[in-house]
């Protein structure tokens, strides 16, 4: 599986929606994704990419798209 | 050391004080045994003075299903607020998974549950809790718990 599918499936699995919708998410954007939403997710891609991330990467993780800036600096890189 | 943050065992005054259910949503009577971080068995007798049995019921007395999922995960929630950093916090469900429940237990029934925290991180817990009447398994599901006031402080800047 490629690393955007895993990101992908990652929201989806999190916040059950469907994987059209995951682009345009961001914190607080839909009810799911609150703070305990946040943790979930959280831990949910440190397990899929096994990495740990560091607090201040974690408060910024905003959006689908922002999280994809941080995700790269520990590696996991999303170009085709 | 008995009732205390980092104790190995508590009465009823101990869980009281570590955790935040109260009568009659309290569904565990003691923990026997506890590793801070790690363990806890605990034990909840149901006699028949228990406020649902005359309704579930009347003919037919025994613990509704909600109630030994609650009883696992209060006594999965002593694996962790035993800790003293955590003693006495409130805490939140986020998911119970793979509940199974295998026998009934009624009017006189002790549940004995043995319950292990796998992971505590960033104010998640998740584990597992085992019911057991006269060693038989009864119920058991795996279980996430939050700790809000840990959580607040990892929540996205907005």
């Amino acid at each position: 599986m490629s690393n955007i599918a895993t990101y992908t499936a990652a929201f989806v699995d999190a916040f059950r929606v469907d994987e059209t919708q995951v682009a345009d998410l961001a914190y607080q954007s839909i009810e799911q994704w609150d703070s305990l939403g946040h943790m979930q997710l959280m831990s949910d891609l440190e397990e899929r990419f096994e990495i740990e991330m560091d607090i201040d990467d974690i408060t910024d993780f905003s959006s689908f798209s922002k999280g994809k800036e941080i995700l790269g600096k520990y590696g996991v890189a999303f170009d085709a | 050391m008995h009732n205390e943050p980092g104790g190995s065992s508590f009465d009823i005054k101990g869980i009281l004080k570590a955790q935040c259910n109260r009568s009659p949503m309290l569904f565990i009577d003691r923990v026997c045994h506890c590793v801070p971080g790690q363990s806890a068995t605990s034990e909840k007798n149901f006699t028949y003075n228990e406020w649902f049995f005359p309704t579930h019921y009347e003919d037919d007395p025994n613990v509704p299903g909600f109630v030994l999922v609650e009883s696992l995960v209060q006594s999965f929630l002593m694996t962790f607020l035993s800790l003293p950093e955590h003693f006495g916090s409130r805490t939140s469900f986020l998911t119970i998974k793979e509940t199974q429940f295998r026998r009934r237990v009624v009017p006189g029934d002790r549940l004995v549950i043995d319950s292990t925290l796998t992971s505590l991180k960033r104010g998640i817990a998740t584990g597992t809790s085992i019911g057991r009447v006269d060693g038989e398994l009864a119920v058991s599901t795996d279980v996430t718990i939050g700790l809000p006031k840990i959580l607040e402080k990892y929540k996205p800047k907005t």
